[in-house]
């Protein structure tokens, strides 16, 4: 036999001194790799998305959307790269959303976006002011939140304790954004009042200048004098409230009017414009207090690259540091997010998963080749992975969910190489028909070429999987690339150390003392007895044949039945979950805080509960979700958030989808008794979307839109399982709109901005500068502004009064600075607010978005559900719509509709896993044609693909699974270990046929002989896949794993010699006739 | 060597799912209590015909800006409600914001009432608040 690769490269270092010196050297870096390599829970993605925030005071949505968003939109599309263009034309201002494709650079991609915006300035209607573009990146994400809460401190209070706090933590390195959310600033206010402002004849806007005017300072330049330089400065700013308190607003009679007159200046809190609670709940720690308190959350996000974990902790002990100097005693801080501690966590579950896999992996090895086999194999896998780690480190990735996934799903498969060749050897010490370095390169020989065919078989099977695109490609791809790593370098590990340690390890005195008959094996009786019946009679092998397909056809139709479900990904178990609560436009704070209370009180009574914390006109902290989503623009008054804590995952039998669905009625029923909408939002599993389920409206109006909206949104409330129903509709508000009166206010001298300034400056409040003091790390800003008391109706309208600036006609003479009450110029028209106009990329969208969860836990079924129930709505034209799924109808003259959200990724995901088994499937053959040299035997070994569906499919129904995205991989990954079961197969057929055995016997003994290290090999996998059963996003790959490899490989070990058989037998026949 | 896969299983098993149980804080139930007067959140007319809320200004506590007043519910319970006040009429605080009509508060602010206690209603004083 002549020696292949694998041969030589055993001889060489079967017996070197380099080869244990090569092992141990991988070893350390790998464990220097494992520590240096950042850890954090989710991959990287960068998602380049860019948000333009375009102000146009004044303009009605509609004049925004034509003016503003429309133009800046179709400019933005032509920019190359760019994925979606999404906008909301908002009264006053556009919000412009671009996303970029996935990878593509975040830099560059701001930079185009740039100058295309500034391109285009020039054709912006005036009144437009600049746009300020804010790039969406993952890292502004924080990754530890520190909430500061008191029994008696007050909001007030708890911020100034923060910010002293925040301070001191930005001189850590590597710490990126440090944000405070909720509490109160410290703020000058100057509540007007309006009968002195009568009185002293003052107008707010005088005060504002006058304010302004009086708080400037500047360097005037310099005397030269006695070969001297003298610094000349002039003016002074404003320090104080005093200070400013005695700023001289006006003259009234012969005496100075100081703004004290006519003015109450408070130094203290600004006005409340958030709440924002802490509470511990049912399941705190124990010796924690009840009730809840004020709070003020601290964010911390990380820098790019670095590692969370290693922030967190510095984070931590510094604040440890400043507990006793910076905040005051009375203050409590506690952790309430952490994803360091989490993603560390993650990381060494994972690596302990790992080592269960091995471990258990080894116990398997031990059954078939005795403990000293076993070590060989044990050995080599940490070897494979720490060079796979050091690889993951110079790449840059960092240990993650699915980096360490990866290796998860490879354990199995990477000791494959390593039994293979160390069972062989094993097999041929124990025939004992050459002396013992002869016989281990002859083992060597015999399999090594087919193991160096079977990695790339595997390693075809997995790579495909880096052309996923969308989203979740980024997710995905470290795994095919880790996995490929892998098998590659546990091929070297198995050409390499393996036979180095068996050669040391393994002994000939064990085994068969008499000459080896494989013929005397139990393996070959067992073959005998079930290949022979098949192989003698034409029916039986049909028979078989034809129960193996019906046992596939009857697999594949629990698909159609519903028993099986297809999902994208589950729901991972989380430590937290997100309430959001929208009431009505025009809701209070107070009330809304009242709701998120009434909610909050209910969620503190559920068993799971650690803590809560609630947010009202501020968001909370973000996570990727929110990121995607846009939840840091929930700031409005009738929103709240609730951050919910659930206890640390270990300590719970319920998962955390589990409590969510549980909780959700309860919850939605408090919010409904206020005309509320709560939902329940969880971290999802995989890239985040705007919503589960999301349905687009198009249509020729938006009225059209709105009505058809509502219809589908009825559908949805209507169908089981459908939950978190909204639409993005806002609910009808009221506005005054105040009319100037324009002649009036002509003979009266007012221009109509003096109207506007005004009346903003008594109800929103003005800033008008800031105090200048260099004590406070906030800035204090100075407000001019009505108090609370005096702005709660139209009628305190009455009493403001602007100023004239002099008019002289015929009739009246008007001197300037007369004062003239605003009741007088304006008239009061009551009407309903316009409504946000969507756009996705150009055209009008209304969106209803929904969630599952419950009757369906998956929204494809949900969607064919309501395809039926949509398709009857009655349209105003009379015709049905049809909801699309891919793509988008090209005209708006008629409504339309199509679904998006989670489908759009599970689509994109499913189509190209698919195109990428197919392409497997190509590789695959072209593989082993180029190995086997035929056409037909390929296609012979590749019958076991589909084979292992009959044990997939209903290997998710027994679990009770969704079949996911991580069953298909499995699928994939599996059709790779089973064609190389069968190149081991046909191989040895071959040899033995080679060597002039008879077809039958050769196939009987091939069966025989494979049959140990092709159970070895699936029994790695399998075992080694039981670790993941128990995660739930990984659950379905090892469902795929254990269920379809154990199926495939009983089915293989009988299909396949004898499909072989049959081939063969009909090609020798023919030989057979040709020949006589 | 046999006996070892059992074990190995049975170990894996137990790993994966540590499930202990959650060491819930049971709340005491504390006793009811009798606070006094409850009065109902009024209405009244302001000048040009629109309404405002009023609740008695002893009913109201600070804590910094925040301003709240406890209301008892339909439960019998206390819970603390922000509010956003307005001018103060003769002895009564306008509100703003965070309370419907009728909803009944606690008359006299005491702080010793905490969130969730229950309190004994005593319809008599009721209405004397209300007919004041």
């Amino acid at each position: 036999m002549n020696e292949g690769i694998a041969g030589k490269l055993a001889k060489q270092f079967i017996n070197s001194k380099i080869t244990p010196l090569l092992m141990v050297a991988s070893l350390l870096v790998g464990i220097m790799a494992t520590f240096m390599t950042p850890r954090e829970e989710e991959p990287q993605i960068v998602v380049p998305m860019v948000d333009l925030y375009i102000p146009y005071p004044g303009a009605a949505p509609a004049e925004v959307e034509a003016r503003v968003a429309k133009p800046i939109e179709r400019t933005l599309t032509e920019i190359p790269g760019v994925d979606y263009v999404y906008s909301t034309s908002m009264p006053d201002f556009a919000l412009v959303t671009v996303r970029y494709k996935v990878g593509e650079d975040a830099e560059r991609s701001m930079v185009k976006l740039w100058s295309t915006l500034m391109k285009n300035m020039d054709k912006m209607p005036p009144g437009v002011q600049f746009p300020l573009m804010k790039k969406v990146s993952i890292d502004d994400v924080p990754v530890l939140n520190l909430t500061f809460w008191s029994k008696t401190k007050s909001p007030y209070e708890l911020r100034q304790s923060a910010v002293t706090v925040a301070d001191e933590l930005k001189k850590i390195s590597n710490i990126g954004d440090v944000e405070i959310k909720g509490g109160l600033k410290r703020q000058v206010k100057i509540e007007l009042n309006k009968a002195k402002l009568q009185q002293f004849n003052v107008s707010p806007m005088q005060i504002a200048r006058q304010i302004q005017q009086g708080n400037s300072q500047m360097t005037s330049g310099d005397f030269k004098q006695m070969n001297e330089e003298l610094v000349v400065r002039s003016g002074k700013f404003l320090e104080s409230a005093e200070e400013v308190s005695n700023i001289v607003v006006g003259i009234y009679g012969s005496a100075p009017v100081y703004l004290r007159d006519v003015a109450t200046i408070v130094d203290g809190p600004e006005e409340v414009n958030n709440y924002n609670f802490f509470g511990w709940a049912a399941a705190a720690p124990k010796g924690s207090v009840s009730g809840e308190y004020p709070a003020v959350t601290l964010t911390v996000a990380k820098r790019k690259g670095g590692d969370a974990s290693v922030l967190a902790d510095k984070v931590m002990s510094r604040v440890e540091g400043l507990r006793k100097t910076v905040i005051p005693s009375g203050i409590t801080v506690t952790e309430t997010r952490n994803y360091g501690a989490t993603a560390s966590e993650k990381v060494f579950t994972l690596l302990e998963h790992l080592l269960m896999a091995v471990v258990a992996v080894t116990i398997v090895v031990g059954f078939f080749l005795g403990w000293r086999g076993a070590l060989v194999v044990l050995a080599s896998v940490p070897i494979t992975f720490a060079l796979t780690l050091l690889i993951y480190y110079l790449l840059d990735y960092s240990l993650n969910r699915v980096t360490l996934f990866a290796l998860i799903f490879v354990t199995g498969i990477v000791v494959d190489d390593s039994i293979i060749i160390a069972e062989n050897i094993h097999r041929h010490f124990a025939m004992k028909r050459q002396p013992k370095l002869q016989a281990a390169i002859t083992a060597i020989n015999e399999v090594g070429n087919p193991t160096i065919l079977a990695t790339f078989t595997v390693i075809a099977a997995v790579l495909p999987m880096v052309f996923v695109s969308g989203l979740m490609g980024p997710y995905m791809s470290p795994m095919p690339i880790g996995a490929s790593l892998a098998m590659i370098f546990s091929l070297l590990v198995a050409l390499i150390a393996t036979p180095w340690l068996s050669y040391r390890l393994l002994k000939t005195e064990e085994g068969h003392h008499e000459e080896y008959d494989i013929t005397k094996t139990g393996y070959y009786k067992l073959f005998n007895n079930i290949l022979s019946p098949f192989i003698e009679s034409s029916f039986k092998r049909w028979l078989a044949f034809g129960v193996v397909g019906l046992m596939l056809v009857g697999a594949i139709a629990l698909v159609p039945l519903k028993a099986v479900q297809m999902k994208m990904l589950p729901f991972d178990n989380k430590n937290e979950f997100q309430v959001v609560i929208d009431m009505p436009d025009g809701t209070s704070l107070e009330q809304t805080a009242r709701v998120a209370k009434e909610v909050a009180s209910y969620l503190k009574t559920v068993p799971e509960v650690e803590s809560y914390q609630y947010y009202v006109g501020t968001n909370a902290p973000i996570n990727f979700n929110g990121l995607v989503r846009h939840y840091y623009l929930r700031q409005k008054a009738n929103m709240a958030d609730i951050q919910v804590n659930l206890v640390h995952k270990g300590d719970r039998k319920a998962q955390s989808h589990d409590i969510a669905k549980r909780v959700r009625a309860d919850v939605q029923k408090i919010a409904l008794r206020y005309n509320g909408n709560a939902k329940i939002v969880e971290i999802p599993p995989g890239p985040p979307v705007l919503s589960t389920l999301v349905a687009e409206i198009y249509g020729p109006s938006q009225e059209q839109q709105i009505a058809l909206a509502k219809q589908v949104k009825q559908v949805f409330e209507e169908t089981p399982g459908v939950v978190d129903v909204d639409f993005l509709v806002e609910e009808d508000q009221k506005v005054y709109n105040l009319v100037v009166n324009k002649e009036r206010a002509a003979f009266r001298g007012v221009s109509a901005e003096q109207i506007a300034q005004t009346l903003r400056m008594s109800l929103a409040g003005m800033d008008v500068g800031v105090l200048h003091t260099d004590k406070q790390l906030d800035p204090v800003a100075i407000q001019v502004r009505l108090p609370q008391s005096g702005r709660t109706s139209l009628q305190d309208l009455s009493g403001i009064f602007v100023q004239s600036q002099g008019m002289g006609t015929l009739t009246t003479r008007l001197r300037a600075g007369q004062m003239i009450p605003l009741s007088e110029l304006v008239t009061v028209q009551e009407k309903i607010q316009d409504k946000s106009i969507y756009r996705k990329d150009l055209r009008r969208v209304v969106y209803v978005t929904a969630d599952v969860a419950g009757a369906t836990e998956s929204p494809v079924y949900a969607m064919l559900d309501m395809d039926k129930k949509i398709a009857k709505l009655k349209l105003p034209g009379g015709y049905s719509i049809s909801p699309l799924y891919t793509g988008s109808g090209v005209s708006d003259d008629k409504l339309s509709m199509k679904w998006d959200g989670e489908w759009q990724i599970t689509f994109e995901v499913f189509r190209d896993l698919g195109t990428a088994f197919a392409v497997v499937l190509v590789i695959i053959y072209l593989l082993i044609i180029g190995w086997f040299q035929s056409f037909k035997t390929p296609l012979i070994m590749m019958i076991a693909i589909p084979l292992s569906l009959v044990g997939i499919i209903p290997g998710h129904w027994l679990h009770g699974a969704f079949f996911t995205a991580t069953s298909m991989i499995g699928m994939i990954a599996l059709a790779g270990i089973m064609v190389r079961n069968s190149v081991l197969l046909i191989d040895f057929i071959q040899i033995r046929r080679a060597e002039g055995a008879d077809l039958k016997q050769a196939v009987i003994e091939s069966a025989a002989v494979r049959t140990r290290p092709i159970i070895l090999t699936s029994g790695a996998v399998v075992i080694g896949s039981v670790v993941m059963l128990f995660d739930p996003i990984f659950q379905g790959l090892a469902i795929s794993l254990i269920w379809g490899g154990v199926l495939s490989t009983i089915l293989t070990l009988v299909v396949v010699p004898l499909v072989y058989y049959m081939a063969e037998k009909k090609s020798t026949v023919t030989v057979k006739n040709k020949s006589k | 060597m046999r006996f070892l896969l059992p074990v190995a299983i049975a170990l894996l098993v137990s790993g994966c799912g540590n499930q202990a149980g959650t060491h819930a804080v049971k709340e005491r139930e504390p006793a009811p209590v009798a606070v006094g007067t409850l009065v109902p959140v009024r209405t009244s007319g302001e000048a040009g015909g629109r309404e405002v809320l009023l609740v008695p200004a002893s009913s109201v506590f600070r804590n910094g800006e925040l301003a709240g007043v406890l209301v008892v519910g339909n439960d019998q319970r206390i819970t603390r409600r922000w509010i956003r006040i307005g001018r103060i009429v003769k002895g009564d605080v306008v509100v703003l914001g965070g309370v419907d009509k009728g909803e009944l508060v606690v008359g006299e602010y005491n702080p010793e009432l905490g969130e969730g206690v229950t309190v004994i209603k005593s319809p008599k004083k009721t209405e004397e608040a209300e007919s004041k």
